[in-house]
C-alpha cells in the first residue's frame, strides 16, 4: 500500500502542476503584454483618452510565414485586408469594388490587359515613394512564388510610367479587381527573404513588435495618405478559444473571438457582438456513378441520383440546425455566396420534409423493413465525413444525420483528417466550410477541371459556359449576372431545380466578446476564417 | 494476518476480491457493448444537461448520454486492452523463451530488439504505429500490442534462464529429453502463473495508453465513444462550467484501472507460493 500511496500522491502533485501550468502561462503572457504596453498606457492615462485596443484571435490566425503577401498574408486561404500594406482596390461593405491606391482602372475589350493608374505622393514607411514599379514588382513576385493563391491568369505586370501599371493576362479575367483587393503592395527596394518578418508597407499600420506564438503589435502609420487611424496601437494576441474566454473573464483583452458554444455565457463589462458572414458550412454530394479513377473511387451510387440530392436539399430544416448547433448565431445558407453581388436568390428553398419524401417515393426509393429506403439493391445510406478537429461541423453532421433519418436515409458520421479528406470527398460527402469575397469560389467548386469539378465529382457544360463567359466579360456588373446564371438560368444550374451537387446548410455568425465602450466599426460580411477580418477597419474603431 | 470478517481467511477474501473485480469489469464491458448504439445517438433537445436521475453523467453539447458513452468507451478500452495485452503476452512468452533457449545469437538479437523498442518513448512509438496502420480501431490495437510486450518478455527470459539451471531441467536434459519437450512439459507450466499475472497487470497500461492516444487525436475519430476522446472533448467545456463531462468519465477510467490492478494483485497472491498460505 505504501507504494500505491506514493503513486497517488505523485499523480495528485502532477495534476496540480498541470493545472497551475496552464494558469501560469496566461499570467506570463499578460505580464509581458503589460510591459510592452506600459509606456503607451501611461501616455493614454496622462492625456485622458484611449486610442489602443487589444484583440484576441485564434492561434491559427498567426501568419506562419510572416506578413508577406507572397506567402499568404491577406491573400491566403482566408482573405482579409493586409493593414500593413496598401492594395490597389478594396472591397466595399456591400462587396462591390472601391479604390485604395488605384485612381482608375480600365480593361481592354478583349479582357487581356488591365491598365491601372495609382495615386501620387504615396510613401512607404521608410520614406521611399511608392511607384508603379513597386506594383509591377509585387505582382510579378507573387505570380512567381505564391504557393497559396492562384495567379495563373496573370502573364506579367509592367510599369508604363511612374503612376501607370499594365497587367498582361493569359486569359480574360473579369474579376481581377477582387484579386487586386487582397494583394498588398511591397517595396521593390526593401524586399527580400526576410520581408515577412520585417515588413515595410504603405498601409494604415506598421509592425512594431512580433512575439511569435504570442502577440503582434501594430502602430499607426503617421504618414498614411488616407484618413489617419483613430486607433494608434493595435495589439493582437493569439489564443485558444478557452484561453480567450478566460482572458475576457479576467478583463485582459478588449475584444476576443468566441464560438457559439460560449454564446449562452455572460460576462460583466462585455457585450457579445455578432457579425453576419458568408462563412458557410455545407456538404458535397458526389454527382456521378462510382468508378475507379487513378486508384481511388470517384462518385457515389446513392448521391449520384439527382432526385436524392433534391430531396436532401429540401428535407433539411436549416432553422432547427441553427438553433440546435449554433444557438441561433447564424443564418440559413442556400449557396456558397449568400448575399454577395453574384448570388442568385433562386438558390433559396423552403424546408419541406413531406415534399422530400414524395420526391424519393416517386423516384422509386421504397422504405425497407428497417425504415431505410432502397432502390434496385442500393441502400439509401452514406457516410458523412467531417474534419475531426471541428466540433461545430461534427454537430452539423450529426444533426444532418438525424434529420435525414426521418426521410429514410441512413447517415453514418466519421471524423477525418485533412490528409485523407480531399480524396475521400470524391466518393463520400464531406462537411466543408467556404465563403470568400470573390466569385472565383463558385468557379473552384462547380467548374470542371479535366472533366470533373475539383472537390466533388460534378460536371455540367452549361454551368461551365456561364462561368467562362463571366470571366471573359468586360464589365463587372455584367459578370455578376453571368455568375448568377451559372447558378440558375431558368433551365439549368446548380440549384434545387438544377443539379444541386452541393447542399448548403448555414452561415456561421462570427462572435466576439467586446468590452463595453468599444465602438467596432461596421463590418462587411466576414468571409470564411474567424480571424483577421474583424480588424479590417480597426483604424475606424473608437472608445466612448 | 487480520482475522477475517465472516470467518473467511485471507486466501478466500483475496479470491472473492478477484472474482468481484472481474465480475464488475465484465459487467462494464457487456453493458457498454449493448448500449453502443444508444451511446452514439445525438439528440439536440436534451443537450448540455447537468447530471440528473435520467442521465446520471449528464449530456454533452450534442445531447449524447454521457453515462452510456462512458460505459461504451470503457468497454472499448477493455476490449482493446484485452486484444493488445493478449497479443503482447503471447509475443512476450514466445520471444522470452526463444531468447533463453535457442542459443546466444538468438538471445543477442532478441535482447537487442527489446532494448530498441524500450529505447523509443512509448507514446511516440504508439503514435507512429497507430498512424502507419491508418488510425482507427485496428491502428490503436496494433500500436498498443506492439509496444507492451517488452518488459514481460524480459521477465520471461530471465525466468527461463534461471529455470535452465534448475536441477530438474538439467536432469531432464541428461536423460535425453528433447528441447521442445522440455519447454512444453517442464518450463511452460512453471511460467504460467507469471504469464497470467503479467497479462492482467498489462491491462491498466494498455488501457491508459489507449486513452492517451485517443486523447491526443491519433486514435479513433471524435464521434466514437472512446474514453480518451471523451476526456479531450470535455476539456473545452470546463471553462464553461460543464464539469460533469470530465469528472465522471475520468473517475470511471481510474476505477477500471484500479479494478484491473486489484484483480492482478489478487491473482498473484493466489498463485504465488510465498503467499499461498496466508
Amino acid at each position: 500500500m505504501g507504494k500505491k500511496g506514493i503513486g497517488v500522491l505523485l499523480t495528485a502533485a502532477m495534476m496540480a502542476c498541470l493545472l497551475s501550468g496552464c494558469g501560469g502561462r496566461t499570467e506570463a503572457q499578460t505580464g509581458e503584454n503589460s510591459t510592452a504596453q506600459q509606456e503607451h498606457r501611461e501616455r493614454e492615462a496622462s492625456e485622458g483618452t484611449r486610442d489602443s485596443v487589444i484583440v484576441a484571435m485564434g492561434v491559427t490566425s498567426e501568419p506562419e510565414a510572416g506578413f508577406d503577401p507572397a506567402y499568404g498574408w491577406g491573400a491566403g486561404e482566408h482573405v482579409h485586408e493586409p493593414l500593413i500594406q496598401s492594395t490597389l482596390t478594396v472591397t466595399t461593405t456591400d462587396l462591390q469594388i472601391g479604390y485604395d491606391l488605384a485612381t482608375n482602372m480600365e480593361v481592354s475589350p478583349d479582357g487581356m490587359t488591365w491598365t491601372v493608374t495609382i495615386r501620387d505622393g504615396v510613401k512607404f514607411t521608410d520614406q521611399e515613394p511608392l511607384t508603379a514599379e513597386d506594383v509591377a514588382f509585387t505582382y510579378n513576385t507573387v505570380k512567381e512564388i505564391s504557393s497559396v493563391n492562384d495567379f495563373t491568369m496573370l502573364d506579367r505586370a509592367e510599369a508604363l510610367d511612374e503612376s501607370t501599371v499594365v497587367f498582361h493576362m493569359t486569359k480574360p479575367y473579369s474579376i481581377w479587381p477582387y484579386t487586386m483587393a487582397i494583394v498588398g503592395i511591397v517595396p521593390e527596394h526593401a524586399y527580400g527573404p526576410d520581408y515577412g518578418q520585417k515588413p515595410i508597407g504603405s498601409g494604415r499600420y506598421m509592425l512594431k513588435q512580433w512575439d511569435k506564438g504570442q502577440q503582434v503589435i501594430l502602430e499607426a502609420n503617421p504618414d498614411y495618405y488616407g484618413e489617419a487611424p483613430q486607433m494608434q496601437r493595435v495589439t493582437i494576441l493569439f489564443m485558444e478559444e478557452d484561453a480567450a474566454f478566460a482572458a475576457v473573464k479576467a478583463g485582459q483583452v478588449d475584444l476576443a473571438y468566441t464560438a457559439a458554444s460560449y454564446g449562452d455565457q455572460s460576462i460583466e463589462g462585455y457585450d457579445l457582438l455578432s457579425f453576419e458572414t458568408v462563412d458557410n458550412r455545407g456538404f458535397n454530394l458526389p454527382a456521378v456513378e462510382p468508378e475507379e479513377r487513378d486508384g481511388g473511387t470517384v462518385g457515389n451510387a446513392f448521391t449520384s441520383q439527382v432526385e436524392v440530392r433534391r430531396a436532401i436539399n429540401i428535407g433539411l430544416d436549416r432553422q432547427e440546425m441553427l438553433e440546435n448547433v449554433l444557438n441561433g448565431h447564424g443564418t440559413p445558407a442556400y449557396s456558397v455566396c449568400d448575399k454577395m453581388p453574384w448570388y442568385n436568390p433562386d438558390s433559396q428553398v423552403e424546408f419541406d420534409r413531406e415534399g422530400a419524401k414524395e420526391i424519393l417515393e416517386q423516384a422509386g426509393w421504397k422504405v425497407g423493413a428497417d425504415g431505410i429506403r432502397e432502390k434496385d439493391g442500393v441502400r439509401a445510406a452514406f457516410t458523412l465525413l467531417y474534419p475531426a478537429s471541428d466540433s461545430v461541423r461534427q454537430a452539423l453532421a450529426a444533426d444532418t444525420g438525424n434529420q435525414l433519418r426521418e426521410l429514410g436515409i441512413e447517415v453514418t458520421i466519421e471524423g477525418v483528417g485533412w490528409d485523407t479528406a480531399y480524396t475521400r470527398a470524391q466518393s463520400e460527402p464531406l462537411m466543408w466550410g467556404w465563403g470568400a469575397h470573390t466569385p472565383m469560389e463558385l468557379y473552384n467548386i462547380y467548374h470542371t477541371l479535366d472533366g470533373s469539378a475539383e472537390y466533388s465529382p460534378y460536371a455540367n457544360s452549361l454551368v461551365d459556359r456561364y462561368m467562362d463567359e463571366a470571366l471573359a466579360a468586360s464589365d463587372l456588373e455584367e459578370s455578376y449576372e453571368l455568375w448568377q446564371k451559372a447558378q440558375w438560368d431558368g433551365t439549368g444550374g446548380i440549384t434545387q431545380e438544377g443539379d444541386i451537387p452541393w447542399i448548403w446548410l448555414v452561415n456561421i455568425d462570427h462572435l466576439y466578446w467586446s468590452r463595453q465602450g468599444l465602438q467596432v466599426a461596421e463590418q462587411k460580411l466576414h468571409p470564411h476564417g474567424h480571424g483577421w477580418s474583424i480588424v479590417n477597419n480597426v483604424d475606424q474603431w473608437s472608445w466612448e | 494476518m487480520r482475522k477475517g470478517s465472516f470467518g473467511w481467511n485471507g486466501r478466500k477474501r483475496t479470491f472473492v476480491l478477484f472474482v468481484l473485480a472481474l465480475a464488475l469489469l465484465t459487467v462494464v464491458t457487456l453493458w457498454g457493448q449493448v448500449a453502443a448504439e444508444k451511446a452514439m445517438e445525438t439528440d439536440f433537445s436534451r443537450k448540455d444537461l447537468a447530471p440528473c436521475l435520467e442521465y446520471p453523467f449528464g449530456t454533452d453539447w450534442m445531447g449524447r448520454d454521457m453515462f452510456l458513452r462512458t460505459l461504451t468507451g470503457l468497454s472499448m478500452s477493455i476490449r482493446i486492452g484485452l486484444l493488445a495485452a493478449g497479443v503482447s503476452a503471447l509475443v512476450a512468452v514466445g520471444l522470452g523463451t526463444a531468447a533463453a533457449t535457442l542459443g546466444r545469437t538468438v538471445d543477442g538479437a532478441i535482447t537487442w530488439v527489446i532494448d530498441l523498442v524500450m529505447g523509443i518513448p512509448h507514446i511516440l512509438l504508439l503514435i507512429l504505429i497507430s498512424y502507419a496502420c491508418g488510425k482507427g480501431f485496428r491502428g490503436v490495437v496494433t500500436g498498443v500490442a506492439l509496444t507492451h510486450w517488452t518488459s514481460l518478455a524480459r521477465v520471461m527470459r530471465g525466468e527461463v534462464l534461471q529455470l535452465k539451471e534448475a536441477p530438474y531441467i538439467k536432469m531432464a536434459e541428461k536423460l535425453g529429453t528433447e528441447k521442445l519437450e522440455i519447454i512444453r512439459k517442464h518450463m511452460l507450466p512453471h511460467l504460467f502463473p507469471q504469464f497470467l499475472v503479467g497479462l492482467i497487470l498489462m491491462f491498466p497500461h494498455a488501457i491508459l495508453h489507449e486513452a492517451s492516444i485517443t486523447f491526443l487525436g491519433f486514435g479513433l475519430s471524435p464521434e466514437q465513444p472512446a474514453i480518451g476522446v471523451i476526456l479531450s472533448e470535455s476539456m473545452k467545456y470546463l471553462a464553461m462550467g460543464k464539469w460533469w463531462l470530465a469528472l465522471f468519465p475520468g473517475l470511471l477510467l481510474v476505477l477500471t484501472v484500479v479494478l484491473f490492478d486489484v484483480a492482478g494483485e489478487s491473482l498473484r497472491r493466489l498463485l504465488d507460493p510465498g503467499s499461498a498460505h496466508e
